[in-house]
């Protein structure tokens, strides 16, 4: 059974908290802490962004992540060393990576699954690799063989033929993107996100977390009644976009916004 | 989707964007499929090319060039005669019909040279639709006068910061653009790139430059024309040119891609010699990158040209060898440009001069008395400028 089925079976939580942030933003030594300081403070999945140079599904706070993160040298050595680190600081909690599927195919499907899991990924998230793609196919075979996840995203544009012909190849959560367009901090959401994740849940027989927009205490409280989790990345880049290198600052600001989040979906 | 699916070209192409942008290329899809059959759609395309874009295009014997090089005989498909200066109006104008019929009131467009953006913004004038053209802060720059003519005719351009500010960082932009009003707007790609149905629908509009220039030159010649060329970026007049003669198995085709300053990574565009497979901008072809998968910025001495992924079909084309993609300098397009402005009294696109260049290499190969058309795919009005301050530095 995947990690991730166990700790959404465990009952620990009434709803997840699954931040994000890019490694190698600024550098990658700098990401190892901020990850230690995460999970310290209350993730119980961590989402590692992977950095690629054209990411389509993300608005302007994680573009610049990226842009910062590629002004060092990218490298997976680089990427597996700094998650390795952030592993062996919490073993218990799951570390998923999110990233484009150009990097992880010119890695090879093969290797680069074999490097993330011995660096203790235990799930994938790829926005730009639809469910109905030979490519999907082969990366949810190889995952399965590992007892890895392929988390695949679900939008409110998302028709219920796609979503029930997803459930064949999908495992670990769903993440839901709460609304259209990308990645960023949103005030509102759609009028009737509450009823597409009861739909999405009766329909997948799998754990729905929303994601996209989240930002404040107030919204993942509202939200985290009805899905099963909230995943937020912009807002974190921003703290760290914001409070700069490793400053002792930077991880007292993120302490203190992951434990606020955490405590307001309790 | 699968290998043997549509949208794949061999194994390249295919869908790989982001999940919110699946209807809407669903939706397309099946529109485009009905529309293709609709007698009322192909009627109202053709009236618009023949009274509006000014088709067909002439294909014009070059002369003096043909004397100039001293081998085969060159025949220009005059692309650079349409509305707007260049080919990208046949697509614009078809993509344009398409999303008036699907209810769509607002358009966007990325462009490199303008020229897309240019026919985008004309078609919006003309459909009295909203149109929104991304273009590289870089770009914006050095094609002024076109950035300055999508704005005159009512379009609002939105210069891209990010990156190397050229055509990459556009495209990324209108596709974020697109999956936020993916209700009411449709995305016309300017290329013979992006997801499936887009690079098929490019070429079926383009395809109307070689299916013009075959039934042209067999009149007047009673017989097809031994060699066929066109530049490459993304690669939609090259695609539109080609597509009537792939069969033609005794016609040899040439495409021209932009070798930039040389064979550095960052100083060239020349994807279908350097490119690795990849995805890309929802689709998978040959894309130049690095050993971590990260998509190198591309070069070249033409906007449109930069570009470092190429469309699928001549990924595909590259492969089986059907097409002979050869590698153009910005030096050589340069002279190029300025020796066809001198002796045919045209001036092209610094795009097309690399397909000169390499013409003029075909032409000899070829001798006397063979005959080669090559595509002038667009004027080079817009290049002025930017081929003055290059004169200006090469004379320093």
């Amino acid at each position: 059974m995947s990690k991730i089925k166990d700790l959404f079976n465990s009952g620990k939580f009434k709803s997840a908290f699954i931040p994000y942030f890019t490694l190698g933003d600024p550098n990658y030594n700098d990401s190892i802490e901020f990850g230690k300081t995460i999970l310290d403070n209350g993730a119980d999945i961590l989402e590692l962004g992977i950095p690629f140079s054209d990411p389509v599904a993300d608005g302007p706070v994680i573009q610049r992540a990226v842009a910062r993160s590629l002004k060092n040298k990218f490298s997976f050595d680089e990427i597996f060393r700094v998650t390795k680190e952030i592993h062996l600081h919490k073993q218990e909690t799951p570390l998923v990576y999110l990233t484009y599927f150009n990097p992880i195919y010119h890695c090879g499907i093969q290797t680069f699954l074999d490097r993330a899991k011995e660096a203790g990924v235990v799930g994938l998230v790829i926005p730009d690799l639809p469910f109905d793609t030979k490519e999907s196919e082969t990366l949810f075979h190889e995952l399965r063989k590992r007892d890895m996840d392929l988390i695949h995203l679900v939008t409110p544009a998302s028709t219920k033929k796609r979503i029930e012909s997803l459930k064949k190849t999908s495992t670990g959560f769903i993440y839901y993107v709460t609304s259209f367009g990308v990645t960023g901090e949103r005030r509102e959401f759609s009028v009737d996100l509450k009823e597409r994740i009861r739909f999405l849940k009766d329909t997948i027989q799998l754990p729905i977390c929303a994601g996209f927009g989240i930002s404040t205490p107030e919204q993942a409280n509202q939200i985290a009644g009805y899905a099963d989790g909230i995943i937020i990345g912009s807002a974190i880049q921003r703290v760290i976009e914001e409070n700069g290198q490793n400053s002792p600052k930077t991880k007292d600001v993120l302490a203190d916004y992951i434990s606020k989040i955490r405590a307001s979906i309790t | 989707m699968g290998k043997n699916q549509p949208g794949y070209f061999g194994e390249f192409g295919g869908r790989y964007s982001p999940e919110i942008l699946t209807e809407a290329l669903e939706e397309l899809e099946s529109t485009y499929q009905k529309l293709k059959k609709s007698k009322k759609f192909k009627k109202e395309l053709e009236f618009y090319l023949q009274n509006y874009v000014g088709r067909p295009s002439p294909l014009t014997y070059a002369e003096r060039l043909t004397k100039h090089w001293g081998g085969a005989r060159i025949w220009l498909k005059r692309e650079d005669l349409n509305h707007t200066g260049a080919h990208k109006i046949n697509n614009a104008i078809g993509q344009a019909l398409i999303a008036k019929f699907m209810g769509k009131k607002r358009i966007i467009a990325e462009t490199g040279a303008g020229q897309h953006g240019l026919a985008t913004a004309t078609v919006g004038a003309m459909f009295g639709m909203e149109t929104v053209v991304y273009m590289g802060a870089v770009d914006v720059e050095r094609q002024n006068l076109n950035a300055k003519k999508i704005e005159m005719l009512g379009a609002k351009i939105l210069p891209v910061t990010a990156g190397e500010a050229t055509l990459k960082e556009a495209t990324s932009e209108a596709m974020r653009d697109w999956a936020l009003n993916v209700s009411t707007t449709h995305y016309i790609v300017g290329s013979a790139i992006g997801p499936h149905p887009f690079p098929t629908i490019v070429r079926d509009l383009q395809s109307i430059i070689g299916k013009e220039a075959k039934s042209q030159f067999k009149k007047q010649n009673h017989k097809l024309p031994h060699a066929i060329v066109a530049c490459v970026g993304g690669g939609s007049n090259a695609i539109g040119m080609f597509h009537a003669f792939l069969k033609d198995k005794h016609v040899a085709i040439y495409g021209a891609e932009a070798g930039g300053l040389g064979p550095k990574p960052g100083e060239h565009s020349a994807t279908l010699t350097y490119g690795k497979t990849g995805f890309l901008h929802g689709t998978k072809t040959l894309i130049i990158q690095d050993e971590g998968g990260q998509i190198v910025p591309a070069h070249s001495v033409s906007a449109g040209l930069d570009y470092p992924g190429v469309g699928p079909e001549h990924a595909f084309l590259s492969q089986t060898k059907r097409v002979d993609y050869r590698m153009v300098t910005d030096e050589q397009a340069l002279d190029s440009f300025l020796e066809v402005t001198r002796i045919e009294g045209i001036i092209p696109a610094l795009e097309t001069a690399h397909a000169f260049h390499v013409a003029r290499e075909v032409a000899k190969d070829l001798g006397k008395k063979k005959d080669l058309i090559i595509c002038l795919s667009g004027r080079g009005d817009k290049d002025v400028t930017e081929v003055l301050r290059l004169l200006g530095e090469r004379s320093k």
